[in-house]
């Protein structure tokens, strides 16, 4: 129980830069999206089907990504999910807030602990 | 691999989502579990365990449900595309208007064909129909026109029905009636405006001095006709129709006060009518009413009871019915006849006549006067409207052949949606909005196409004697009555498209190549079923068409008995002369001296009635010597007074004795020339010459006339008529002349040349005769103006029948071969030979051919009767007619399955079975 509230709460604030970023260089489809968190996390971080891909289609309807149903011969077809163009401004700008908000984390917590 | 798809749907269930954005959302949801679950038996877990974890990450009930909530209210409207029942079968309906547009946006051959069709089959079922309502239903624009009835005779044996009664009956009826709350009566005229010259001829009637006033048609300006303004010596008064008004006086209130000169008389105009109020007489609007006592001014006589030319209409009682008032005009019709015989005639005639009965008939929708265009084209209009409906239903047959083939490359479509959980019902009811929408567009066309052919029919049926005007306006009933048509079409032709295009399998029509399958052979069998039945519907429009043609060629080919050709008639009206009675003899010698001696002129002459002139008619009793006639029945004959150069200058042959000549004087022994007929009717081959007939009549006076000739029958009132039995008498021996005659001049040249000269001549004689010019050709054309309509509408139409049945064939038989390509294929590469195949092709559309022909051959045969009062020199199954008819349908037929069939007879084994 314990675990899956912090669970929560890390994606609160992170779900969707993890989602952008993993998107940044290629199209991926949903459960790919969630394996590569999941590996990449070493497990520390999941998405389940209920909350990926409501985000996903929130992240789509705000049109940072785009969802393209692609049929690949001997595959069912899938839906993979790139980024938009504004949806790459909207990563660049998350990035660097996650970059001072982490910097500004690891000093706080570096003197607590010095 | 487990079916998550029911766990995920249910989640998503509350959301009511459109069913193609749930769908959506579940495949892409199921792959992603079908992944896990595969990830987690490949590592280790049992299948039970792994759908167990799998099912826990959609994590309860609602989670899915709940995060998605937001996001998809977007898509809570109803779709464009039909997915499940949203409650009220109605609901939705713009949308679906809006996808059939697009989806026939998408097809525009498929659409151009289908509107072209409908809007010609629609629109000349909308100008038929507006012309009915016209004729036929439309009420009178007067206060409670279901009161109205018309009081007409009873028909009897020897006679037609007869609207008309004599002024002594007219009065008779009007002071002794008590079962109308008010009669009236009404003579339709053509009544000369001009003040000498060519004569300027407008619809008038004789009207009775309550006309106005029962009718409950108020002035629009001055004042109506009063009983007052009709009694015996009166000096007459004027009032115009609205129209009337507006056209020849632009409205002027003025008018009221001034005067109108009508035959040469002068007459106060008192008022004008209620806007919109043309009268009872359909297709005759009357522009000027004077009283019926003014007729007296125009030299008739008031109390001769043998001159029928009133119409009587009556007001029933309120909450009277027919009935009642026709078993109380039966009680009074022996007095009130009886009080009026015409005294000149037979014991015999006089007897015949005190047994006539008043007979009352509904009159709502305005008069049925005897030749009104009621009369004439009432039941031409209900053939037409038949025939242009046999063309629609034809064009309709094509649309479904259409459709059919265009479901069939729909059935994928169809089939997703019905995967997505559309009803059947839904589907259907979205495809038959597709063809309503069709069928409306058509009809949109097809109004402007009425329009134009309505009124083009109304200006095909006015001749120069006989104008017929209609307001053809689209008011309610033409309104329903189209979009009756539409929905009717929307269902006839999308119906069996939209139950076949909805009958297919979800699953199994999603794969490719399976339209070619099973259901494209009964979709081929359905459409050679509709073709059979054009091919039906066809023939009997082209049995039809041959009837009417070959009539009016035997019109245009039969002898009438005279040379319709090169004969300039000249009606003359001498009324604005002023002249007296005895002064008109002279005055017509002296014209028709002057017309002979004119250039150019054969020959001329002058008689009372001229052939085809539909308009009056002399009947006299007759009495032979020796003839006794039937029982009960008054012998009359149609007679004619004329000068001695009519024969000739008709090319009447001669057939025994002598014509009249100039000795056949005043003083000299009466002497008649009569017809064939009236020879074998009434002398039984027994020679007529020197032998004495007796006709009724204060014209000819008391003495017997000697038969000095006979002459060929000629046709009287139009060329499809009969001949009838007449009697020619010369002027010279004529008590009593009116004042308007024809004369008639051969001419060397054409006609028409000849009028300014012919009225240079006539004004050199007397400046205020008034003339009105016509040619005999002109004369016989208009007499069968009903044959010559028939013959080219049924042309017209059973050409298009024949057109839209080709284009229905060729569909269908290249439907059959591209279908057929790979069996051919394997049958030319197994050695057939080009011509078996062919055959093979050609039989196909032979049996289709074979069953239409046999339906439509009981079909005309069985509907042909109908028309037989139409033809002329041919019977309703005139066997070359039917021959003709098929001749000509196979011709087309075998033609437009050849062009297919000689596509499939160069299939390519090679390409063929490679293609599939």
């Amino acid at each position: 129980m314990d675990n899956t509230t912090h669970e929560f709460e890390w994606k609160r604030g992170s779900a969707e830069l993890l989602i952008l970023s993993l998107i940044e260089a290629r199209p991926r489809h949903g459960y790919e999206i969630s394996k590569l968190i999941e590996q990449r996390s070493e497990g520390t971080v999941r998405f389940y089907v209920a909350s990926l891909y409501p985000l996903l289609y929130r992240l789509e309807t705000r049109g940072w990504i785009q969802g393209r149903w692609v049929e690949k011969s001997g595959q069912r077809r899938r839906r993979y999910y790139r980024l938009t163009r504004q949806g790459r401004k909207v990563l660049a700008s998350q990035r660097r807030g996650w970059h001072v908000f982490v910097e500004a984390i690891n000093r706080i917590t570096e003197v607590e602990n010095a | 691999m487990p079916d998550w798809k029911p766990e995920i749907l249910r989640r998503l269930a509350p959301l009511k989502l459109a069913p193609t954005r749930e769908a959506e959302i579940a495949e892409e949801v199921t792959q992603h579990l079908d992944d896990r679950y595969r990830e987690l038996v490949a590592s280790g877990q049992s299948e039970h365990e792994a759908f167990r974890t799998t099912l826990d990450e959609l994590k309860g009930e609602d989670l899915l449900a709940r995060s998605l909530r937001r996001l998809e209210r977007s898509f809570d409207r109803e779709p464009i595309a039909p997915g499940k029942d949203a409650g009220n079968f109605f609901s939705g309906i713009l949308q679906d208007v809006r996808f059939a547009l697009r989806i026939l946006r998408k097809t525009p051959l498929i659409t151009s064909i289908a509107l072209l069709s409908l809007a010609l089959g629609i629109g000349a079922n909308t100008a038929i129909f507006s012309l009915i309502d016209a004729v036929m239903l439309r009420m009178l624009p007067v206060q409670n026109p279901e009161q109205l009835v018309q009081i007409g005779l009873k028909p009897r044996m020897g006679q037609n029905a007869n609207t008309t009664v004599t002024n002594p009956i007219w009065e008779q009826v009007r002071d002794h009636q008590d079962v109308f709350s008010g009669v009236f009566a009404w003579s339709p005229r053509t009544f000369d405006l001009a003040n000498g010259g060519e004569e300027n001829d407008i619809n008038g009637i004789y009207a009775s001095g309550d006309y106005f006033n029962v009718l409950g048609v108020r002035p629009a300006a001055g004042r109506l006709l009063a009983a007052s303004d009709d009694i015996r010596s009166c000096p007459g008064v004027a009032v115009l129709s609205y129209g009337f008004w507006q056209d020849h006086y632009a409205g002027a209130q003025s008018v009221i006060g001034s005067f109108i000169r009508v035959n040469g008389h002068e007459f106060p105009i008192i008022g004008i009518a209620q806007r919109g109020f043309t009268g009872t007489d359909v297709g005759t609007p009357f522009g000027v009413a004077i009283p019926i006592c003014a007729a007296a001014i125009f030299g008739r006589s008031l109390d001769d009871r043998t001159a029928w030319f009133l119409s009587m209409m009556g007001r029933l009682k309120p909450g009277a019915n027919i009935a009642q008032a026709q078993a109380r005009m039966k009680v009074l019709s022996a007095p009130l006849f009886g009080a009026v015989v015409p005294q000149d005639s037979s014991a015999n005639a006089q007897d015949f006549f005190r047994r006539n009965t008043f007979a009352l008939t509904p009159a709502s929708t305005g008069s049925s006067s005897v030749d009104g265009v009621r009369d004439q084209y009432s039941q031409p209009l209900q053939i037409l409207m038949f025939v242009v409906g046999l063309v629609l239903l034809i064009a309709c047959a094509n649309i479904a052949s259409l459709l059919l083939a265009r479901s069939a490359a729909r059935q994928k479509e169809i089939a997703l949606r019905l995967s997505l959980g559309a009803s059947r019902a839904r589907l259907i009811r979205q495809v038959l909005t597709e063809s309503i929408v069709l069928s409306g567009a058509g009809a949109i066309l097809g109004v402007f196409f009425a329009r134009w052919g309505s009124a083009l029919l109304v200006r095909f049926v006015s001749t120069d004697q006989s104008q017929v005007f209609l307001d053809l306006k689209m008011d309610g009933p033409v309104l329903a009555f189209t979009i009756g048509i539409v929905v009717l079409c929307g269902v006839l032709f999308g119906i069996l498209p939209a139950f076949r295009a909805t009958r297919v399998s979800a699953s199994s029509a999603m794969k490719e190549g399976q339209s070619q399958g099973a259901g494209g052979r009964s979709q081929s069998a359905l459409a050679r079923w509709i073709v059979a039945v054009q091919v039906a519907l066809s023939l009997i429009l082209l049995v039809g068409t041959g009837l009417f043609v070959r009539t009016f060629a035997n019109l245009m080919t039969v002898d009438p008995g005279f040379d319709r050709n090169n004969v300039l008639l000249i009606d003359t009206n001498v009324h604005s002369a002023g002249l007296p009675e005895p002064a008109l003899v002279p005055l017509y010698g002296q014209m028709l001296a002057k017309l002979q001696a004119l250039p150019g002129v054969v020959s001329a002459s002058q008689c009372l009635l001229y052939p085809l002139d539909s308009g009056d008619e002399w009947t006299s009793e007759v009495s032979v010597p020796g003839y006794q006639p039937p029982s009960g029945v008054v012998p009359g004959v149609y007679s004619n007074w004329v000068t001695p150069g009519y024969f000739s200058t008709m090319r009447t042959p001669l057939v025994e004795g002598r014509v009249f000549a100039a000795r056949d004087s005043a003083n000299s022994t009466p002497v008649v020339v009569i017809n064939q007929l009236l020879a074998n009717t009434y002398f039984r081959g027994q020679d007529p010459i020197g032998k004495h007939i007796h006709l009724g009549g204060q014209e000819i006076g008391e003495k017997p006339l000697e038969i000095i000739g006979v002459v060929q029958n000629a046709k009287r009132d139009s060329l499809d008529q009969d001949f009838l039995s007449t009697a020619y008498v010369p002027l010279a021996q004529i008590h009593s002349i009116r004042e308007d005659t024809t004369f008639e001049i051969r001419t060397a040249m054409t006609p028409g040349a000849l009028i300014p000269a012919v009225r240079d001549a006539m004004a050199s004689i007397n400046k205020s005769a008034s003339l009105q010019f016509s040619t005999l050709k002109q004369q016989a054309d208009d007499s069968v103006i009903q044959e010559h309509l028939m013959a080219v509408l049924s042309g017209f139409f059973g050409g298009l029948a024949l057109l839209l049945t080709a284009i229905g064939l060729y569909g269908v038989m290249a439907y059959v071969v591209t279908q057929r390509t790979h069996e051919i294929g394997i049958r030319m590469a197994l050695g057939a030979e080009q011509t078996s195949i062919l055959c093979l092709v050609m039989r196909e559309a032979a049996i289709v051919l074979a069953v239409g022909i046999a339906a439509g051959l009981l079909g005309s045969v069985w509907i042909t009767r109908m028309v037989r009062q139409f033809l002329f020199g041919i019977t309703p199954n005139d066997s070359s007619t039917l021959a003709l008819a098929i001749t000509v349908l196979v011709a087309v037929a075998l033609v437009a399955s050849y062009v297919p069939a000689r596509r499939a007879m160069r299939v390519d084994p090679m390409v063929a079975l490679k293609y599939e």
